[in-house]
């Protein structure tokens, strides 16, 4: 019981830790892709401190929400941490709290706040890029329901712990093509989600063309920090949702031994590793997309995700 | 073809969803090239599951047909439509359609529906099971969506590969129900194929030389009372 | 080995004309060749009729025939001989370029038109008839101008969409009959098989060649691209298409009817004639609104498919016998008429109807032949259509068919009205000034006339005399398209 607590905190820590280190992984090698050095790997953990240690400016139109948006967006991720399969593939001591669906609201209240304080501001650019995040979410989440209605349909169940087994038992699974569908479907979400190419350039730094950066503009110090903070641990999360849910749900601690999950740990990693690699495949050859383009790339997921349930509802 | 191995069974069915989804990028997609790019992943579908039911089956005829639909239509195909249409045809451009993009993709999956409910009974008049369950219904949607990428486009190349996508989904079909065709017939069926390309190749270079434009869709001159 | 021999002549032909020097040799390549061509059916269709109706085989399993496709291969010979004739002559008037082109491509057309009927294996059929298409959309789009061009892309595109439904249809075909266990897949073979077909595949199947192959004969609502093509192309390239290559796509059609004719719960019958039925009354109200005498007789093709789907759905031999000889009549009398229309082509300059008057006075000999051929093709006795329809008609009435022959009557008679209201109106009345003035006097080449001539003979001859061996063999044709092979 002990040990279930202390490592459904430790999976809580390994994301809070480890999601600047992947952010980090992820810029750099961008960066070495497009023949630069790049900045060090450990780059956010020094932008965080630097932030944590200045002032703050709040607009002095902004009322509470603007004030408590970073903590929810801080909170959340680590939240839906505890809910989901990060180290163990056995449901550990808070799992009980929500199933995928419910952590996927949790996710999408973090990014209901972030847009209230964006409008919360009075600075134009802000509502502006809101709206947009507003509109690939619009876009996104009726996918989001599909592909976790698909996967409850296809394993009898909306418990993470449960689906994951399903893919791989008997290892055949693995190629049925709603899985392999959904996985598509769901890598088009995430990149969706997290205003990754082609949907937003999280590298740019032109207000007018922002879409999911744009809602921290308004923040600075340590509030700006938690903001940060927050998007790298939702990105680190739903990359572990699609990792160890749905593509490789191997290399997870299946006792309740302390050397077991220990070494989770490092193979976690490396499986983030590789996807972050992929990531910055994609990302580096693909260019962003008109603005009015990113319906038909959500209607892209969408389609695929319907072919997803079709195929298993038409036992194909 | 009764019993498949688990495996192979998958991956026919991974084959056959994958071929639906590539349908629906012929139906969706903006760009000439990237059309042309997905028919030639469509037709590399097919021979997978081609090569696939050959494998369940020890069928070396079914692994020839697989070769011959590599060689006809991912091959040689393409190498012709480059020869015969040249940039100008080819340019990286958006296509112009008679429906939009997201309305056509929903028209396209109520017919991947449809595709399904009518040929549920032809399944259970002859009780099949394995490969034919799946390959026969997408067989019909790979025809249907083929049709109305036809119906949808207005440019030359791409109404071309509309055609052959609809033969694409009746050899789909094909590949199931009728394994063991003389292989005459399927090497006649590959040829046929490569002739569709060259005549309708040589066709749209006399349009685009005589109009200046692709957009065959715009050619309505002909028809009943008109007339110049 | 005649059967090999008819199917490789066109070959040989198109490939010597490939690499003929001048213009024109590859002209009298393709008349040389029609003429083996025809000599050889006709000692194909004596052979079997002296073998009392048995299948003369070339290949085993591949090549042969019965008395159906026998009929077929001798209707292809004989408008490809009439054609060929006649192309010689239009392609010296035309002076276009590219008689070579027009000489290989018109060859292989008449090869895959050849195929259809002798070769057994159905997969391989369906490739015949799409070949048919291929070598023929070169010259529908010969002219190069727009409308041939447009002519030609909707031609391909809408018949080659129903080839790809047909081919669906031909898997399950294949599909069936390897569920009712068999070895090989051949019409003889499905025919024997049919009753332990499960009828749900047969009739998706029939259902299937029906609708795609039904594009290619023009049958409502694909027949859209028919008038623009048939009136697009060459001449004698328009015989050859609303002559023949609607018969030929039509017998693969009918090969299937004693396959699914003897299952009721398909009703094939009713598919047939309700196909049919529609494409006439369509065809009969569009006649009325044509506007240039190419696209009327191309509309009338439409009507004389529709009419024989018809006849063949009223069911029983007396109705597939007059379905045949209708056929049989189409195909000479509509080769006829686009060579008269291909005559006034070639004086007037242009295919409105609008512009041509008085064409009697003209030019006696196209004019005569305009509206001869009218007459002969909107079914006026004592000509071939008139006794293939009355016929049907006959036949209907006696099986009780009050409503389908009723409105077929109606249907016959409003085309019947188009046809001679245009064509009266074109061979009739004064010439204007002004266009004669325009125009210069152009003679009719004298192998045009010739070709002409030859045309007409089975017009009229067929209309009040059957030879009795053609007779024979319409009746064991029509044996053949019964059940049971």
């Amino acid at each position: 019981m002990t040990n279930r607590v202390l490592f459904n905190i430790l999976q809580a820590l390994v994301v809070l830790c480890f999601s600047p280190l992947v952010v980090g992984i992820l810029n750099r090698l961008k960066e070495i892709v497009q023949s630069k050095r790049g900045p060090s790997v450990f780059q956010p953990y020094r932008d965080l401190l630097k932030l944590f240690s200045k002032d703050e400016v709040v607009p002095e139109e902004s009322t509470w929400i603007f004030r408590v948006t970073p903590y929810i967006s801080f909170v959340a991720p680590i939240f839906v941490a505890l809910l989901i399969p990060v180290l163990t593939d056995y449901p550990l001591f808070w799992a009980f709290m929500a199933d995928m669906v419910g952590a996927g609201f949790v996710l999408a209240l973090a990014g209901f706040f972030a847009t209230l304080a964006a409008v919360d501001t009075g600075n134009p650019y802000g509502p502006m890029g809101a709206s947009r995040t507003r509109m690939v979410g619009f876009l996104a989440e009726p996918i989001f329901l599909l592909v976790f209605f698909t996967v409850s349909f296809v394993a009898d169940s909306t418990i993470p712990f449960i689906v994951q087994q399903k893919w791989v038992h008997p290892i055949s699974n693995f190629f049925a093509p709603s899985h392999i569908l959904l996985l598509i479907a769901f890598l088009m979400l995430i990149l969706a989600e997290k205003g990754r190419l082609p949907v937003d350039n999280p590298s740019g730094h032109f207000e007018l063309a922002m879409i999911d950066e744009s809602k921290d503009l308004e923040y600075s110090g340590p509030s700006a920090a938690l903001m940060k903070w927050g998007g790298w641990m939702k990105f680190m999360v739903l990359m572990i949702v699609f990792l160890n849910v749905l593509l490789t749900p191997w290399g997870l601690a299946s006792t309740l031994d302390w050397s077991a999950v220990l070494l989770a740990i490092p193979l976690v990693l490396l499986k983030v590793l590789g996807f972050v690699i992929f990531l910055v495949l994609i990302e580096s050859s693909l260019a962003k997309l008109r603005l009015f383009r990113i319906s038909e790339f959500m209607s892209a997921a969408f389609v695929i995700a319907v072919v997803a349930m079709l195929t298993s509802a038409f036992s194909w | 073809m009764e019993h498949m191995p688990p495996m192979l069974a998958h991956l026919n069915e991974l084959a056959a969803g994958l071929f639906v989804v590539v349908a629906l990028g012929i139906v969706a997609t903006r760009q000439v090239r990237a059309c042309l790019k997905f028919f030639v992943l469509q037709s590399f579908f097919l021979a997978s599951s081609a090569l696939l039911l050959g494998l369940a089956a020890s069928s070396a005829h079914l692994m020839a047909v697989a070769a011959i639909n590599v060689g006809a239509k991912v091959v040689l195909l393409p190498w012709l439509l480059r020869r015969l249409l040249k940039d100008e045809v080819y340019t990286r451009r958006e296509i112009t359609q008679v429906v939009s993009v997201p309305i056509s993709l929903i028209i396209a999956l109520g017919l991947i529906v449809a595709a399904y409910f009518f040929t549920l009974p032809w399944l259970d008049a002859v009780s099949a099971t394995g490969a034919c369950r799946i390959n026969v219904p997408v067989g019909l949607t790979g025809l249907f969506l083929g049709a109305y990428t036809l119906a949808n486009r207005r440019e030359a190349l791409p109404q071309l590969l509309g055609l052959l996508a609809m033969e694409n989904g009746a050899f789909f079909a094909g590949v199931a129900i009728a394994p063991d065709l003389p292989l005459i017939a399927e090497l006649a069926l590959a040829f046929d194929i490569l002739v569709v390309a060259f005549v309708v190749g040589v066709l749209t270079r006399a349009v685009h030389e005589h109009t200046g434009t692709t957009v065959v869709g715009a050619l309505d001159e002909l028809r009943e009372g008109g007339g110049e | 080995m005649i059967l090999v021999a008819i199917i490789s002549i066109p070959i040989v032909a198109a490939v010597f004309s490939a690499f003929s020097r001048d213009n024109r040799t590859p002209g009298i390549l393709t008349l040389a060749s029609a003429t083996a061509v025809l000599g050889l059916s006709i000692r194909t269709v004596s052979m079997l009729l002296s073998n009392s109706g048995h299948v003369v085989v070339g290949v085993p399993h591949w090549l042969a025939v019965d008395a159906l496709s026998a009929l077929i291969l001798l209707l292809v010979a004989l408008v490809t001989f009439t054609a060929s004739i006649f192309s010689i002559g239009y392609m010296d008037f035309e002076k276009s370029g590219g008689v070579r082109r027009y000489h290989v491509n018109f060859n292989l057309f008449v090869f895959s038109m050849l195929a259809v009927p002798l070769i057994q294996e159905p997969n391989l059929v369906w490739v015949a008839v799409e070949l048919t298409t291929l070598f023929s959309v070169l010259l529908v789009g010969f002219a190069g101008t727009r409308g041939a061009l447009e002519a030609a892309w909707k031609y391909v595109v809408l018949t080659l969409m129903g080839a790809a439904i047909a081919l669906l249809g031909f898997m399950v075909l294949y599909w069936a009959a390897h569920h009712a266990g068999a070895s090989r897949y051949s019409w003889g073979g499905l025919a024997v098989l049919s009753p332990k077909m499960p009828p749900v595949l047969l009739k998706a199947a029939f259902v299937l060649i029906l609708v795609g192959f039904g594009a290619k004969i023009g049958l409502v609502p694909l027949h859209t691209w028919l008038p623009d093509a048939h009136s697009q192309a060459p001449t004698p390239v328009c015989a050859l298409l609303s002559g023949v290559e609607t018969t030929v796509v039509l017998y693969v059609i009918l090969r299937l009817v004693p396959v699914v004719a003897p299952v009721q719960s398909i009703h094939a019958d009713t598919w047939m004639a309700v196909f049919g039925l529609v494409s006439v009354g369509v065809a009969a109200f569009l006649l009325l609104a044509v506007r240039d005498y190419k696209r009327l007789f191309a509309f009338s093709t439409v009507e004389h498919m529709g009419i024989i789907l018809v006849a063949v759905g009223l069911g029983g031999t007396a109705a597939r016998e007059s379905a045949l000889i209708q056929a049989l009549a189409h195909s000479v009398t509509k080769s006829f008429c686009f060579y008269a229309a291909g005559s006034v082509l070639l004086l007037a300059g242009t295919t409105k109807i609008a512009s041509i008057k008085g064409l009697m006075k003209r030019s006696p000999v196209a004019g005569a032949a305009l509206l001869f051929g009218g007459l002969a093709i909107a079914g006026a006795p004592p000509f071939a259509v008139f006794l293939g329809e009355f016929s049907i008609i006959r036949t209907g009435i006696a099986k009780g068919e009050y409503l389908v022959t009723g409105l077929l009557v109606l249907f016959i008679a409003i085309a019947f009205f188009a046809i001679m209201n245009h064509v009266s109106r074109m061979v009739f009345g004064a010439a204007d000034d002004a266009e004669k003035a325009l125009e210069a006097p152009r003679p009719l080449p004298n192998i045009c006339v010739a070709a002409l001539l030859l045309a007409v003979v089975p017009v009229a001859l067929f209309g009040v005399y059957i030879p009795e061996p053609l007779g024979n063999l319409i009746t064991l044709a029509a044996a053949a398209l019964g059940h049971g092979g």
